[in-house]
């Protein structure tokens, strides 16, 4: 093992011992989140797409599972979770739409154990979650067809997005939907910030679970996430205040 | 019988998980051979998970087309280039001339214009952005991405005065200075996020893949 592999080792355990011990503390201490104001929309606009009888569609964009950029796609499945849970009143299903075939059985999945755990698992229907097409633009061109035939008033987009994400909540927007938009890839965010009502930035697409329905290990990877951060700031700092002083890192 | 199948998932998709990651740090050959392993069924049951989503898509449209949902005449389309497509490429393999041809013609040109088409969405998208969102932050996005194509543009005319020199370190100083140390903080809390989101999975308190 080399000194990289101990340094990794180190960090990974950092981050496991962190978030045990955030979530003990958190239990007594609850945290206070600054507001997003994305997701603060998001609860209101799924509550009047149910009310209205319109459905709600999450895209957990092109990436695949085996993927590096899977990520935000999972961050994708624990609002689906809520979502599903908020939706579970209307005669109308969520769709979830996903560029991997993989992607589309584990929203499948994650679906049918909401419904079941809810009671209602005749109301799951297997074409709710779909994959749409396997390369990126080919899937935001299957997109327009999805938001309009099939009654949605909310577009949420929390996946692994390229240039291909601007049009995907584009085709949202000219449809006067409510558009949320966030992905891991920095380009594609700045692109999302334009072309979506309610983008999300940085980790923000990470913050869902949190944010959305407030299980104590989600809350808890959010505190986990700002010491760790404060760790790092202050470990760039110090490397920048050494160099400036001529002591070799 | 339920939380018995729930444990038994969890089981292996954390022990899979554990294996996989530690085989990343552990140089040790045991972990190493496992990792390769594992990572090979994964690319299987991806490929096999293809197949499933290509008959899940299939079905969706078939459902749309016999019960003549809104829109399903571009469902009645894909299933016939669909099923073309599929036998041409069983049949006679996948660099087959026509195949070739179907895709040269029909997927690459869609994709391509698909993609000049993000220049016009982009700067309509743009407007809407100013004319919609009126704080400080949009209006600093929208002056230096106008900065930022002032600076990278061509121009026809005055292309060697002080003016276009000077918009050009205005834009490298920019893209190098404020963008790379702005994309950086973004990427670290990213990096940050995606590795407590795979630890929630590592540790099954997220769950994707059932109860």
């Amino acid at each position: 093992m080399s000194t990289l592999d101990f340094v990794g080792l180190g960090v990974l355990g950092l981050f496991i011992i962190l978030l045990v011990l955030s979530t003990a503390l958190l239990r007594r201490h609850p945290p206070v989140f600054r507001p997003i104001p994305s997701y603060q929309s998001l609860g209101t606009a799924i509550q009047r797409a149910v009310e209205a009888g319109e459905r709600v569609h999450l895209s957990l964009g092109t990436g695949s599972v085996i993927g590096s950029d899977s990520a935000p796609a999972f961050a994708g499945l624990a609002v689906l979770k809520h979502m599903a849970a908020s939706t579970s009143m209307s005669d109308r299903p969520p769709v979830v739409s996903a560029g991997d075939g993989a992607m589309a059985i584990l929203a499948s999945d994650s679906l049918r154990s909401v419904y079941e755990g809810l009671g209602a698992g005749d109301r799951f229907d297997p074409n709710s979650a779909r994959m749409l097409a396997p390369t990126p633009f080919s899937y935001a061109a299957g997109l327009p067809t999805v938001l309009g035939t099939e009654d949605i008033s909310v577009h949420m987009l929390i996946g692994s997005f390229g240039a291909e994400g601007a049009l995907a909540a584009d085709f949202g927007e000219r449809r006067h939907l409510f558009v949320l938009g966030g992905t891991d890839d920095v380009q594609a965010q700045a692109l999302l910030y334009v072309a979506a009502e309610h983008p999300l930035i940085g980790e923000e697409v990470f913050a869902g679970g949190a944010y959305l329905d407030g299980a104590p290990l989600h809350r808890a990877s959010l505190t986990t996430q700002d010491w760790v951060r404060m760790l790092v700031v202050i470990a760039i700092v110090v490397g920048a205040l050494l160099r400036t002083f001529g002591v070799g890192l | 019988v339920k939380l018995g199948a729930y444990l038994i998932w969890a089981a292996f998709a954390v022990a899979s998980g554990v294996i996989v990651l530690l085989g990343y740090f552990v140089r040790l050959e045991p972990f190493i051979s496992l990792r390769l392993m594992l990572m090979r069924w994964a690319v299987l049951l991806a490929a096999a998970a293809l197949v499933i989503g290509l008959i899940n898509l299939l079905s969706v449209h078939l459902t749309k087309v016999s019960e003549q949902e809104p829109g399903w005449p571009y469902s009645a389309v894909l299933i016939l280039l669909f099923s073309l497509t599929l036998a041409l490429g069983l049949f006679f393999g996948p660099d087959n001339r026509v195949v070739l041809f179907l895709f040269n013609n029909l997927q690459l040109p869609v994709e391509s214009s698909l993609m000049a088409l993000l220049a016009i969405t982009l700067t309509i998208a743009g407007f809407r952005l100013v004319a919609r969102r009126r704080d400080v932050i949009s209006l600093t996005f929208a002056i230096t991405a106008l900065l930022v194509i002032i600076g990278t543009s061509p121009w026809p005319l005055a292309s060697d005065s002080q003016v276009h020199v000077g918009m050009t370190y205005l834009r490298t100083w920019i893209a190098q200075v404020w963008a790379a140390g702005g994309a950086r903080g973004i990427l670290l809390g990213v990096a940050l996020g995606a590795i407590t989101t795979g630890l929630r999975v590592l540790m099954a308190a997220d769950r994707p893949y059932g109860e």
